[in-house]
């Protein structure tokens, strides 16, 4: 008993986080992302499984105007631009450059609230709703998630861009640049699947 | 408190060992009904293996809790450390093969089972589509008879005896299940639009007689009335049931006192013996055994040749038996539960 | 609008202690939090549990009406799983994680107390159906179309929806907190390997729900939409599926089963070898085994849909029968502890024997469960429900008081009473195993679950009726639990740094620990630090100098004790 408590006294805490790569918020970015994918994981079941059993054509309901897939292409390439966009301003600050930072963000934003509108735009238009059948209820679902998710996403860059406007990064200190982009980047991958899905295969 | 070790290890086992009696009294035997169809002996039987390879699992490892309790107990006082075992590969590798050899054998067995609970005749002796709603059941005949049924009252199934059956189960709005217990079989009803085609499940009831079946799935406030009765009786009683309900008559009176012509009595009497080792009844007609129970133990009555077997009786109690239409010749009847002891002659005359 | 007039002075204390524990970010004072609302949910739901019991002790409807009878069991389902298991061994991981790893918080200490506080939030609102005309009533595994707006029409239902919504996403930010604690916060020397087992299943357990409860998400966001907004997930009129509904639920749900379970396991895997006085057998086989049911969780759902005539039965009967493999090598792995040890029945032991004793029967009819033809007889019957109580009950709620009676002196300083414990132990036992075992015997003789009223003539009346008597006893057990409680919360003995003789790091600091856990910690070679210290080698107590050289050696064939 005493032997053990002396021993006990004897030694110093060490209880930093771990000295490794990644940093424990990023660590916790990729954990958050990986329910993500299950989460859209599960909303594709939902749309597969409906497209499988489907008896007749599928697609919108007869008399609705149909997907326009022109729009949703610049949408697509609006979203992977600000991908790029995105990954510019991490690979800025990485150097230190916290001006470029502002400006890469910056663009990120404008790109990522186009995305947005032009896809309200596009509900707008459309002509069916999320009551008409399983292709409208799985259609909206798909894509009113994953935009709901790209709305999250411009909240944190202008979160993020508000903090670069007084200076918070540097070099060294970025790690919430890193985690919003790593957001970024998957939300910009859901979208291509759910085009892919949606537009392509059909 | 002072405790030898011994007397308290004495204790333990006592404990034990009352809690393994009582759990064995809890379970009575654990066996599922006496099954009525040729699958639902298939499924008992698979039953019997997996519930015995169960019974070894349990008592081997229930059996060792117990004994490293008792035996390996720490005296009080007692501050020597066992030796400290860490692991040992060559028992890791023996304490996964042994059950994976089980698993393999669960696996095999039962998909040979399934095979045959599964199995399909080209020409089913009656196909009848099952029709289940909030909260009654419906029974749709091929020649356009229908039996319907209202909640909480048992819907009437007609089946045929020694044929294979099938039915196609359908859902007009929630999920139901289709459920005998007597059958050891379910299958749910569950409308699946363009998804895919209704379930179908098929047997052959081997034994005439009365069999509740009530909806096994939870569909709301009505579920627990969602009950139902299969009624299974020899072809030519089958036939002109069927008759009747297709004229709209209604059926013949179920089984009760006083609907015989003729009724017989037996009594089952001290010492597993029936009172008589003879009697006759009329051919071509319905009739009725009355059996007394003047025994200390339960008995019942059964027909060997027609697949027939009664209720069982308590004793000091007597029930009545409808015994359906049986063609001139000798028969056997006996008590299912003491076939060697219980044994007489069944003439059947013109 | 009531106003309470306090004294001044009164008003200050009771603020700052009330307003310390609503603002508290630290896991210990969090995972007491857990821990104590969780028992507050489970008594809600054992009180359903006792209307249930009532209802059914003789038939006929006799003290509920069938709607009513509906809700409890939903209710109860539901809480118990959802707002007791889960989040009682959630707390025990935020108490005990970070203490085992030697850390001084978790990595996420603001998100784990917004986790905490969206559970009573969630469980509210499912309750809280209660209040606007009646709670969900359809299950707690809420088959469409039952569930949709046609067949249920209640608000109760919606709340169900979104309480749960609510409860999961709590459970999947814990999940994220409880990794990246485990990969991120380990005291020097605390390799992965050297984690107590009790981290190993928290961190499987945490995957599961990572991987898994999003599924749940997205299913419950479907109902809502088909519910509410004129969706058809689930309506096969227009072309959806019914039989989706129950994919969803069960690609979640079987995994959630070992959700409750694993954290218990590893529980007993701490308790049982320090009353055993002997290192857990097969250390590394276990971390493998807990990971291995951790992978095949995820491919055995379609076994709660055998009879549903829509999936491919070899498959997910053999999926399933395998889980009963690395279970075994768990099972086995605990009995040799017990081989040639010095065995001490205190209460923790007492409970965690009760755990492998019970889950075992559950186990066993799981597996037979597992066989297509005999699901086929027994689905939806009470067999099933003396399956899943044997599993939970026997299994992860053993397991909770196993982890209550070890863990109450380090969480408080004070010991709990023996005998009582003792009393708790054996009424508990007893009375659930009257409760339970009997259900077996009627599932087999075919009634069906989720019936308030059974015919008299249906042969079930005696079994039931022993089954409610079980269920007051188990009640009746719980009692000496909470005066054991309050007793040794008002006057209990101390219990001193480390009472049990154990091996782990939370019992190298203080009862309570203090705040960040640790002045000092011991080094660490082994997953038995503090054994270490005390005994060196293990063979006789050692002086607690020369640690630092002394590595327990894993593959030195001598020291290699082995049953053989
Ligand atoms: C803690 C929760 C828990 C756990 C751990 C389990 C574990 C298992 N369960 Fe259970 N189960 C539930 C909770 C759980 N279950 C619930 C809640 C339901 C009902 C849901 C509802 O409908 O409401 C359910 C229902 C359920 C069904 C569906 C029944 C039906 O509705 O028709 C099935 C069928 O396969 C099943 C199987 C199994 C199996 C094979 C295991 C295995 O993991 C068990 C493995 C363990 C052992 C086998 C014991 C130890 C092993 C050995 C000693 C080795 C040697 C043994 C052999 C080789 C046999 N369970
Ligand atoms: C962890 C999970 C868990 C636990 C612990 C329990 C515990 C109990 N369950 Fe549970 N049960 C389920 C999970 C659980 N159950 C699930 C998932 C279902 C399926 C639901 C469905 O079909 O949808 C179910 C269904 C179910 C049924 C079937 C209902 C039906 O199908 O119609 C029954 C019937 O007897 C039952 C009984 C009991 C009993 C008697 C207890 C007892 O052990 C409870 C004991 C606890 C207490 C009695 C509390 C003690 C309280 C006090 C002493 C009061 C003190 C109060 C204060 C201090 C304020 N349960
Ligand atoms: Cu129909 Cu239950
Ligand atoms: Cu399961």
């Amino acid at each position: 008993m005493s032997a053990r408590a002396a021993a006990v006294d004897s030694h110093d805490v060490h209880v930093t986080a771990r000295e490794s790569a990644m940093p424990t918020a990023l660590l916790g970015m990729l954990l958050f992302i990986a329910s993500e994918v299950m989460f859209f994981g599960g909303l594709f079941a939902t749309y597969f499984n409906a497209r499988a059993s489907a008896a007749g054509e599928w697609g919108p309901p007869a008399g609705a105007h149909g997907l326009d897939i022109v729009l949703a292409g610049v949408l697509t390439v609006v979203l992977v631009t600000s991908s790029f966009t995105m990954q510019f301003g991490v690979w800025a600050i990485r150097r230190g450059d916290i001006g470029k930072l502002r400006l890469w963000t910056a663009l990120t934003l404008i790109l990522g609230v186009a995305f947005v509108l032009g896809q309200l735009y596009d509900y707008s238009v459309l002509g069916f709703g999320i009551a008409d059948g399983v292709f409208g209820t799985t259609f909206y679902t798909l894509t009113g998630f994953h935009g709901a998710h790209v709305f999250g996403g411009t909240v944190g860059l202008t979160i993020l861009l508000a903090r670069a406007m007084r200076g918070q990064f540097s070099a060294r200190n970025h790690v919430a640049v890193e985690a919003i982009s790593i957001y970024w980047h998957f939300v910009d991958v859901v979208w291509i699947a759910v085009f892919s899905t949606i537009y392509l295969l059909r | 408190m002072p405790t030898t070790g011994a007397r308290s290890r004495a204790r333990s086992i006592v404990r034990a060992g009352g809690l393994l009696l009582f759990l064995m009294l809890l379970g009575g035997c654990l066996l599922p009904p006496d099954p009525k169809t040729d699958a639902g002996q298939d499924v008992f039987n698979l039953y019997i293996l997996v519930l015995a390879l169960a019974a070894l699992v349990f008592v081997g490892v229930e059996g060792f809790i117990v004994y490293a309790i008792v035996r390996y107990r720490r005296e009080p006082g007692d501050d020597a450390l066992p030796e400290q075992h860490h692991g040992n590969t060559k028992v890791e590798i023996l304490w996964t093969a042994i059950p994976s050899v089980i698993v393999l054998v669960l696996f095999v067995m039962s998909v040979i089972t399934l095979g045959s609970v599964e199995a399909r005749a080209d020409r089913p002796g009656v196909t009848i589509e099952v029709v289940a709603k909030q909260w009654t059941w419906d029974f749709r005949y091929p020649d356009g008879v229908e039996v319907t049924g209202s909640s909480g009252r048992p819907t009437e199934l007609p089946l045929p005896v020694g044929e294979p059956v099938r039915l196609v189960i359908i859902s007009e709005d929630v999920n139901h299940a289709f459920f005998v217990p007597e059958f050891l079989i379910k299958r749910d009803a569950i409308d699946m639009g363009e998804n895919a085609a209704p379930n179908e499940i098929e047997f052959t009831v081997t034994e005439a007689g009365t069999y509740a079946g009530q909806c096994a799935e939870f569909c709301g406030v009505g579920h627990a009335d969602m009950i139902f009765v299969v009624n299974a009786m020899p072809r030519a009683d089958y036939d002109a049931h069927m008759a009747a309900l297709a004229a709209g008559a209604t059926p013949p009176p179920a089984p009760g006192e006083g609907d015989c012509p003729t009724t017989i009595q037996v009594a089952a009497v001290e010492s597993i013996r029936f009172d008589t080792d003879s009697i006759e009844a009329p051919a071509g007609e319905d009739f009725c055994i009355e059996l007394t129970n003047n025994d200390t133990i339960e008995h019942d009555i059964g027909i060997e040749e027609i697949g027939f077997d009664g209720e069982n009786v308590a004793p000091g109690e007597s029930i009545t038996y409808l015994i359906p239409a049986m063609e001139a010749g000798d028969y056997t009847f006996y008590c299912t539960i003491h076939p060697r002891e219980m044994v007489g002659e069944l003439k059947v005359t013109e | 609008m009531a106003t309470t007039t306090l004294e001044p002075q009164a008003d200050t204390y009771r603020r700052s202690w009330v307003l310390d524990w609503l603002t508290t970010v630290d896991h210990k004072k969090i995972g007491i939090l857990y821990i104590v609302n969780s028992f507050i949910f489970f008594f809600a739901a054992g009180i359903l549990a006792l209307v249930i019991r009532s209802e059914l002790m003789v038939p006929g409807l006799q003290f509920v009406d069938i709607e009513t009878y509906n809700q409890a069991f939903t209710m109860h389902g539901t809480i118990m799983i959802f707002l007791f298991v889960v989040p009682v061994l959630t707390g025990f991981g935020n108490y005990i994680v970070p203490l085992q790893l030697g850390a001084p918080d978790m990595a996420f200490p603001r998100i784990n107390a917004l986790s905490f506080w969206l559970l009573p939030l969630g469980g509210g609102l499912i309750f809280s159906g209660y209040l606007f005309g009646g709670a969900a009533a359809e299950g707690w595994t809420a088959y469409a179309p039952l569930t949709s707006e046609r067949f249920a029409p209640g608000v109760g239902t919606d709340l169900w929806i979104i309480g749960l919504t609510l409860v999961g996403t709590a459970s999947i930010l814990g999940a994220v907190n409880f990794i990246a604690t485990i990969f991120k916060m380990r005291a020097p020397g605390m390799t992965l390997f050297r984690m107590p087992i009790f981290v190993w299943t928290v961190l499987v357990t945490a995957t599961l729900i990572l991987l898994a409860t999003p599924v749940l998400a997205a299913g419950l966001i479907a109902l809502f939409i088909d519910r509410n907004y004129g969706g058809s997930f689930f309506d096969p009129s227009v072309g959806g599926n019914p039989v989706l509904w129950q994919h969803i639920f069960w690609f979640f749900g079987h995994p959630e089963v070992y959700i409750v379970v694993l954290p218990a396991m590893g529980v007993v895997s701490e308790i049982i070898p320090v009353f055993s006085r002997k290192p857990l057998f097969g250390y590394k086989a276990f971390v493998f085994a807990t990971i291995a049911i951790g992978l095949l969780s995820f491919t055995v759902w379609a076994h709660h849909m055998f009879t549903t005539g829509q999936v491919l039965l070899p498959f997910f009967a053999f999926m399933t029968t395998l889980i009963a493999i690395p279970t075994g090598v768990k099972m086995f792995n605990w009995l040799a502890t017990m081989w040639r040890a010095k065995i001490t029945l205190a209460t923790p032991m007492l409970f965690a024997l009760g755990f492998v004793s019970m889950f075992l029967i559950g186990g066993i009819s799981g597996v037979m469960l597992a066989q297509p033809p005999i699901d086929f007889h027994l689905q939806d019957t009470y067999f099933v429900v003396a399956h899943l109580h044997y599993v939970f009950f026997g299994g992860s709620v053993f397991g909770v008081f196993a982890a209550a009676y070890y863990w109450f002196p380090k969480m408080t300083g004070r010991m709990l009473n023996e005998p009582l414990g003792k009393v708790h132990f054996w009424l508990h036992f007893i009375g659930f195993n009257l409760t339970f075992f009997p259900m077996h015997q009627l599932g087999l003789s075919g009634m069906p679950r989720r019936i308030a009223d059974y015919s008299p003539d249906a042969g079930w009346t005696i079994l039931n009726l022993m089954s409610t008597v079980g269920a007051f006893m188990i009640a009746i057990s719980v009692l000496p639990f909470l005066v054991n409680v309050i007793a040794s919360l008002i006057n209990g003995q101390p219990a001193g740094d480390d009472p049990w003789e154990a091996n782990t790091l939370e019992w190298a600091t203080s009862s309570p620990p203090p705040p960040y856990n640790f002045d000092r910690l011991p080094p660490i070679h082994s997953e038995r630090p503090l054994f270490f210290l005390t005994h060196g080698h293990g063979h006789a107590p050692a002086a607690g100098r020369e640690h630092d050289v002394i590595e327990e050696p894993e593959d030195d064939p001598e020291r290699r004790g082995g049953l053989a």
